[in-house]
């Protein structure tokens, strides 16, 4: 997770989950790359993808880095490692799928066991341009929400709709909290904590003589 | 999963994972599963909950110790030489981008009771408080023989054979004193026991070598370094890595078991009435009982401590090495430590491990020199584990399983399995020069 050479004031790291074939792949290269892709194949090939935005009227960039679940949600495989230093999560159902939102308690349980427990979690109920298939109400689901602390917002992959809304109001709470303890408790561990983070990468990129130690946010 | 794979993976230990990786990388289908429900199987990183209900079953949690999830408790404690093959494997397959690592503090080793820091270089050994003054400048000429060594290079061989003259004969070479003769094959090159000595001197040279490269190559104080979260990140990491090129992944199967033809050859798995075919199968040595023997047993006792080490200089992890000799053992005994620091245990809390070969019929005891080194204890945790490694190769029974994990105190060994295996199921080496092209030593043992 080294950092990129572009021009970022926070680097978050967000996580999608939910059951499989809700269409968290297609949220992710709808929000990165603006892409869809109709193939109900299971995701393959997709380590993470990243994309900066501007959060608030403060003009602070930040550059969300977002992570698939590579498949590994099929049989609940996916690994403790995943949720590490996650700041953030899209917990994705189908609209037209009633267990993929039964399913959402399972995957909130998971979350609040593994992930970091400031998370900022966002339910996304997806595939609103099947209208004429829906079997969860939004209601319920914003009901939900509500009660678990949850921010809930329904979008469309295929048509591009509240994508970005879903993403945004995720990375800007996210900013909301970080920004709030600006002198991160990151920082203060580190400082009473031994070596700090070492960047490992090639020796012959490390031999330029970057400097060895590198602060990840 | 009825389904017909090039592989089936049995257990998700870092080796399993490791080969599931470099085996998706090059567009192999893989099904990888555990009978456990989480990843890592023997070298698991058990958070608090998991941990009692696997030594203290039915116990409820101190309250003090806090969220269960702040623990992870490595099972197979070690370290990674970070020049060795498996930082090496980890840059070849991009994993690293995964994880986020610390060095070590500080790496000991104990003479007549004392700890020393461990002199790595021809700097450090004048400095060294371990020798007398003219044993420091034999060592440092032994050191500066050892930095300068290349293969190729015949001039820097200084007439020595590598191939022939054995470490014994080496380290007379250079005068070099049995105190000194110990701390270098123990501490640098990290021999589990002095047999070593009577073979050809290359692999004591290289892995002193390594050892020095090591401590270069992130200008740190010990030449290790760790990830944070524990080491049961690691086969998670590649188990990813596999599952991005398209890895199946089934956890939690208690009931998978291989499926042989009339043959006798493995051709596919079987769990919950299902059966998946494959044309051969790879895994840990628990899933092939009848094809494995056992080559020893090592002993780890897990501490929990609410304070540093003592007398390592408040080190938030740190390595002590006990050779053989300083306690009449056979084989070295090695303490480990880390912190909070290292998302491995509550804030304020340190995690202590002291390993060896078990030699006796009390292996318990055997540990009571590496712990007293550690002070108070608040609470411990003792395993036995068998070392298992396979009676066949697999070309005939299509059974590729790993060994067990030893007592070595680094990576090495491990990696050095999964290479092996990787080309005798494909037929080819993993090429780790194309990434890392300036890093050598960890190769060439």
């Amino acid at each position: 997770m080294s950092k990129d050479h572009d021009d970022y004031d926070y680097l978050f790291k967000v996580v999608l989950i939910g059951d499989s074939g809700v269409g968290k792949s297609n949220l992710l290269s709808r929000f990165t790359r603006n892409e869809f892709c109709s193939e109900s194949k299971s995701t393959i090939g997709v380590e993470f993808a990243t994309r900066c935005i501007e959060v608030c009227l403060e003009g602070k960039t930040v550059k969300a880095q977002i992570w698939d679940t590579a498949g590994q949600e099929r049989y609940r495989a996916i690994t403790s490692a995943y949720y590490r230093g996650a700041v953030g999560a899209l917990l994705v159902y189908d609209i037209t799928k009633s267990e993929s939102y039964d399913n959402v308690q399972k995957w909130l349980k998971e979350l609040r066991d593994h992930a970091d427990s400031n998370i900022v979690i966002t339910l996304v109920g997806n595939k609103t341009d099947l209208k004429h298939l829906r079997s969860v109400q939004a209601e319920s689901a914003a009901e939900f929400s509500s009660i678990e602390g949850l921010s809930f917002v329904e979008t469309s992959a295929c048509e591009s709709t509240n994508v970005d809304v879903a993403f945004k109001k995720n990375l800007t709470d996210v900013y909301h909290i970080i920004s709030k303890k600006s002198c991160s408790s990151a920082e203060v561990d580190d400082k009473n904590g031994g070596a700090g983070i070492i960047e490992v990468k090639a020796i012959s990129e490390s031999s330029k003589k970057n400097p060895s130690k590198c602060c990840n946010v | 999963m009825d389904q017909e794979y090039d592989a089936i993976i049995l257990g998700t230990g870092l080796k399993e994972c490791l080969l599931a990786g470099l085996l998706s990388v090059d567009g192999k289908k893989i099904l990888h599963m555990d009978r456990n429900s989480y990843y890592g199987g023997e070298s698991a990183s058990l958070n608090l909950k998991q941990l009692y209900e696997k030594f203290k079953p039915g116990q409820e949690l101190p309250p003090h110790y806090g969220r269960w999830q702040d623990w992870n408790f490595d099972m197979v404690p070690k370290f990674m030489m970070g020049n060795g093959l498996l930082v090496r494997v980890l840059v070849h397959t991009g994993v690293h981008k995964y994880l986020e690592f610390k060095a070590v503090d500080g790496s000991y080793v104990v003479k007549g009771g004392k700890t020393y820091k461990v002199p790595a270089n021809d700097k450090d050994a004048l400095r060294s408080s371990l020798m007398g003054m003219f044993e420091k400048y034999r060592a440092r000429s032994f050191f500066i023989f050892v930095q300068d060594y290349e293969k190729d290079d015949p001039r820097t061989h200084k007439g020595y054979d590598l191939d022939v003259i054995t470490s014994r004969e080496l380290f007379k070479e250079y005068g070099l004193d049995p105190n000194t003769v110990d701390f270098i094959g123990h501490a640098l090159a990290l021999q589990t026991d002095d047999s070593f000595m009577d073979q050809p001197a290359r692999k004591m040279v290289m892995a002193v070598k390594l050892y020095s490269e090591s401590l270069a190559r992130f200008e740190t104080n010990s030449p290790y370094i760790y990830p944070l979260y524990g080491l049961g990140e690691l086969p998670q990491g590649f188990a990813r890595l596999s599952a991005v090129y398209g890895g199946t992944y089934m956890l939690a199967k208690p009931d998978a078991e291989v499926v042989y033809d009339e043959a006798g050859k493995a051709c596919g798995v079987s769990s919950e009435g299902e059966t998946a075919k494959a044309k051969y199968v790879v895994g840990d040595p628990s899933y092939f009982p009848g094809k494995v023997r056992r080559v020893g047993q090592v002993v780890r006792a897990i501490c929990i401590l609410s304070h540093p080490i003592p007398n390592v200089g408040d080190s938030h992890s740190v390595q002590i090495i006990i050779p053989q000799k300083q306690t009449g053992r056979q084989s070295d005994m090695y303490v480990f430590g880390c912190s909070f620091a290292h998302n491995v245990c509550a804030k304020g809390k340190y995690l202590a491990f002291v390993s060896t070969a078990v030699e006796t019929a009390n292996p318990t005891a055997e540990l009571i020199p590496g712990l007293q080194l550690l002070g108070a204890i608040d609470e411990y945790f003792v395993q036995v584990s068998d070392v298992m490694e396979p009676v066949n190769d697999g070309s005939e029974d299509g059974c590729y399983i790993s060994k067990g994990y030893d007592a070595t105190t680094h990576f090495q060994s491990t990696v050095e399995d999964v290479l092996e295996m990787y080309k005798k199921i494909t037929g080819k080496d993993v090429n780790l020069d194309a990434d890392d092209p300036a890093a050598t030593a960890g190769q060439e043992q």
